[in-house]
């Protein structure tokens, strides 16, 4: 086989296995639908569809709209987790990395304390903060004169996300400890249980284009994780490439995690099953990633909501989770050398 | 034809340090030229500003300002070869390879079949294709740096730069880069390569521009300026030319 059947064999196997994922994980999503607490726990196809508009509610109004936002936050958190890693070329980095999830727990938390009753202002505080961290992250570390370009990046946001720490600790001190307290600890813990579909609606366009951006730069990250010079040589503008990349990133993430509250470990343990699976080349591995990431939180959603007759909160058991596989790739045999 | 052209060219960094002073020197299409002078002496920052990543005003590629290429026609134009490069993603050398061809790849794009029997060959002419599946960090430091020739050929660029291409080799890794560089050359691609190694200079350029704290010390071919009084002069030590049977040494 020469190299060009060899390359298009190897294509051919990756696009395979990707379509196979989107539809395995379709599937489950589509079984999952039938799993919950009503009528009785466990696995219930409703028998009473046509007559029941309780039955019909429960389906199409919250179990449906939950199982898409799992679908997509999961998607877009592992994506702008993946683009993380490639852009600061280090496979241990997400997207909280530049004090971007401390500045959105900060924005959700100001606006729930300062009373503001609608989701929207929710929503916009969260991003808005998480973007002020982001560009609060990059100017500091412009004015550092220590370590290179990344390690002057990390350190600030290290700093930004403590300053952020900080303040969020002060807001959840003077929060109304009955009602305030509770909330902006329910949202820290992350939770798709107040999916709806006007929520959904009103995250998705953005979803769908930071989504959108990312996949078409999917090759392009590769590039982006080597040396800025060697990118630079190969016809790239990594300067330019890198920021648009990053604010797209952000942007996903905090529109993201301001309807779904604080999720951590899907953007850092999905991109490395992906590499796993589908090799280093970020052309198959970031959708790859993104399939990953849907099904992981699919499936952490669906325990959470139906294995006790309480809610579990999905950002515990995504960390809880996250790390055990965490742990069981990082303990894998020949692991030496695989990133 | 002219590829190169260096006009008065200075350039000093932010912090203020003066890197080079008005160096000029031309360089012929299918020449291969040794950038040649001791650590610090400007060597690298001369191979930044040639490459475009330190923007100036007073360098020409084929006649027409570097400031004025585009970065895929630049990219198209010009390959380096940088003296390492550090992964953290396990990228499997054809992958690997197929960077190089960044720059004929449209907008957001990805490589087609053509493209990775361009990066095979240019695994082939480096001797790693039995390798194309490996992962890069299990290569050996000599097989890294024929990886990197190899991205820098599949960019089939007109002209190689390289910073310090065998300096971190041993003498059988070293003694495979200079005959594939001599190849390299043989089939007309423009060397331009910098080194502290006068022999590697004499060796493999035709021509040799000596730097010495920023500035040139004298350009030509290799037989007029690689001298004993210029070799002392440029590392401020004792040093000879002399030759032995058909090659000239450098002790």
């Amino acid at each position: 086989m020469n190299a060009r059947q060899h390359y298009q064999a190897e294509r051919k196997r990756r696009t395979g296995l990707l379509l196979g994922m989107l539809g395995a994980t379709l599937l489950f999503a589509f079984l999952f639908l039938f799993a919950g607490r009503y009528p009785t726990a466990g696995f219930r196809f409703p028998t009473d569809w046509a007559t029941n508009e309780m039955t019909r509610s429960i389906f199409l109004r919250i179990r449906l709209p939950r199982i898409v936002l799992a679908l997509l936050a999961g998607a877009m958190l592992s994506a702008s987790g993946f683009t993380f890693q490639m852009l600061f070329s280090n496979p241990l980095v997400e997207p909280g990395f530049l004090g971007v999830s401390q500045g959105s727990a900060f924005g959700a938390a100001l606006m729930i304390v300062l009373g503001v009753g609608s989701t929207l202002l929710v929503q916009l505080s969260a991003t808005f903060f998480g973007l002020l961290a982001l560009l609060a992250s990059y100017l500091i570390a412009t004015r550092f004169r220590f370590g290179g370009w990344l390690l002057r990046l990390v350190l600030s946001g290290i700093a930004v996300s403590a300053l952020f720490s900080s303040a969020l600790g002060v807001v959840k001190l003077v929060a109304e400890p009955t009602k305030d307290l509770q909330d902006i600890t329910f949202w820290m813990m992350g939770g798709l249980w107040n999916a709806s579909w006007s929520q959904i609606l009103s995250i998705l366009w953005v979803v769908i284009l930071s989504m959108g951006i990312l996949l078409g730069y999917r090759w392009k990250l590769n590039l982006l994780s080597l040396q800025e010079k060697t990118s630079f040589s190969v016809g790239m503008n990594p300067k330019r490439d890198r920021i648009i990349l990053l604010i797209v990133a952000t942007v996903g993430t905090t529109v993201t995690i301001s309807i779904t509250g604080l999720i951590g470990w899907v953007g850092l343990i999905t991109p490395h099953l992906g590499r796993k699976l589908f090799g280093s080349d970020s052309s198959t591995s970031l959708p790859g990633s993104m399939i990953l990431g849907s099904f992981f939180l699919l499936v952490c959603d669906t325990i959470g909501r139906t294995v006790l007759a309480t809610e579990i909160p999905i950002g515990l058991l995504t960390s809880f989770l996250g790390a055990i596989i965490f742990m069981i790739i990082l303990s894998l045999k020949h692991q030496e050398g695989k990133a | 034809m002219n590829a190169l052209t260096v006009n008065h060219l200075s350039f000093t960094y932010p912090s203020g340090t003066k890197a080079l002073d008005d160096i000029s020197l031309s360089v012929q299409e299918g020449q291969s030229v040794a950038i040649l002078g001791s650590n610090g002496a400007g060597k690298s920052t001369l191979l930044d500003v040639l490459l475009g990543w330190q923007k100036s005003t007073e360098v020409s590629l084929y006649d027409k300002p570097l400031s004025s290429y585009g970065r895929k026609e630049l990219g198209r134009t010009l390959a380096l070869v940088p003296q390492f490069e550090q992964y953290n993603f396990s990228f499997s050398l054809l992958d690997y390879v197929l960077f190089g061809r960044s720059p004929y790849l449209s907008g957001l794009g990805t490589p087609s079949e053509e493209d990775a029997e361009i990066a095979y060959q240019a695994l082939c002419d480096v001797g790693l294709e039995s390798y194309a599946e490996r992962h890069i960090t299990t290569l050996s430091g000599g097989e890294h740096q024929l990886l990197l020739l190899a991205r820098a050929i599949a960019q089939q660029s007109s002209m190689l730069l390289l910073d310090e291409p065998t300096s971190a080799l041993d003498p059988a890794n070293r003694k495979r880069v200079i005959t594939i560089l001599k190849q390299l050359h043989t089939k007309g691609k423009t060397l331009l390569f910098t080194t502290h190694d006068a022999n590697l200079a004499y060796d493999l350029a035709s021509h040799v521009a000596m730097v010495k704290k920023g500035r040139l010390l004298c350009y030509g071919s290799k037989e007029e300026v690689v001298t004993t009084a210029m070799l002392t002069t440029l590392y401020d030590t004792d040093l000879t030319v002399a030759q032995v049977g058909t090659k000239t040494l450098i002790y």
